[in-house]
């Protein structure tokens, strides 16, 4: 990553000189920090607001009413850690909680359940099928309330900023289906 | 909707809703920390790519070879695996120049909602339990990304276009 953020750099800076472009990029620079406060603000108060959301869900048992419901389809898609229902319950957790676009706020769950799969790993610097199958699942990202990018379509003023959502969510599911189907076949067959 | 029915549930239930959604918002709160410095690099190296003119040079070269959309939307679809705040950089780029509503714009929500930042899930992930020979789960993950942004692109065209 820091090669990489460094070369975009570099190579931005060189070949703006060359073209002459220096001045445009100085002004660029003097005035990033402000530009970037004034788009991270809004996404965090939105992000703030359903993360005390889904707090609520949390205590009032709404997210495990939902792992509950998932517990079927996790014990058909990970079955060598079918016994272990504490870490089904955080796979649940973690797969609801990206289900709102917060993928910051599941990744605790996440990691809890891949320490948990690590307990049944007969070797331990090898993965095993199910987190495979849970990474797959995870980058995939079934996420049904893309919390974020609705923040930023209202935040830049949009007319209709919920419209994209049903698309966003016909890919998402692809992309985890497709996922899985390639899992299941490279790995399984 | 669902705000309706969650609050509702915690009336029935007995919970404190109000101490648990400030709870919430505090946890929040912190990933300003995570998230400003992040974001700040990424909208760096990304102003100065997009003025200096190499994003439309590299663009140029991906529509005439392949999809004739807008240059940006190249770059967003390259950076998307590998870095959700690059993608996300890129994308509020695009909001600003061309438009929130704009054929680009809903292309560009689509893709940013369309799949999760594998290469970010996997180092994370493995990392932290030590696992050093991850099979093929990157390759999967790629895959399915790019099942994703194809059928991101493809809706867009069939219904905003």
């Amino acid at each position: 990553m820091t090669l990489f953020w460094c070369s975009m750099i570099l190579s931005s800076l060189v070949f703006g000189m060359m073209t002459g472009k220096s001045e445009l990029l100085s002004n660029a620079i003097v005035s990033v920090g402000s530009e970037t406060l004034e788009f991270v603000l809004p996404l965090i108060a939105v992000t703030c607001f359903f993360n005390g959301i889904v707090e609520i869900a949390f205590q009032n048992g709404c997210i495990a009413w939902l792992e509950r419901r998932m517990n079927p389809l996790l014990r058909f898609l990970l079955p060598d850690i079918k016994e272990d229902t504490e870490t089904l319950g955080y796979v649940a957790s973690n797969i609801v909680i990206n289900m709102f676009g917060l993928g910051s706020a599941a990744t605790p769950a996440g990691l809890k359940a891949i320490k948990g799969m690590q307990k049944h790993n007969p070797n331990p610097k090898t993965a095993t099928r199910s987190m495979v199958t849970f990474l797959v699942l995870n980058t995939g990202g079934v996420t049904l309330f893309p919390t974020s990018i609705l923040a930023l379509r209202v935040a830049y003023g949009s007319s209709m900023p919920a419209n994209f959502i049903p698309y966003a969510v016909i890919a998402t599911l692809s992309a985890s289906v497709a996922g899985l189907i390639v899992d299941r076949w490279w790995n399984h067959h | 909707m669902f705000i309706l029915i969650i609050l509702i549930v915690s009336l029935v239930k007995k919970v404190d809703a109000y101490s648990a959604f400030l709870k919430g918002v505090k946890e929040g709160f912190l990933l300003f920390n995570d998230v400003f410095g992040s974001m700040l690099s990424m909208m760096f190296a990304i102003n100065l790519l997009r003025i200096s003119g190499i994003l439309d040079l590299v663009a140029q070269i991906f529509s005439k070879g392949f999809l004739k959309i807008e240059p940006s939307l190249w770059a967003m679809m390259l950076f998307r695996p590998f870095s959700g705040t690059a993608s996300m950089a890129v994308m509020i780029d695009i909001f600003k120049y061309l438009g929130v509503d704009s054929f680009s714009g809903i292309m560009a929500s689509i893709i940013q909602g369309s799949t999760d930042t594998t290469l970010y899930v996997i180092t994370l992930y493995f990392g932290c339990i030590g696992v050093k020979k991850i099979k093929n789960s990157m390759a999967i993950g790629l895959i399915s990304d790019f099942v994703g942004i194809t059928v991101a692109i493809l809706l867009t065209f069939l219904f905003f276009s």
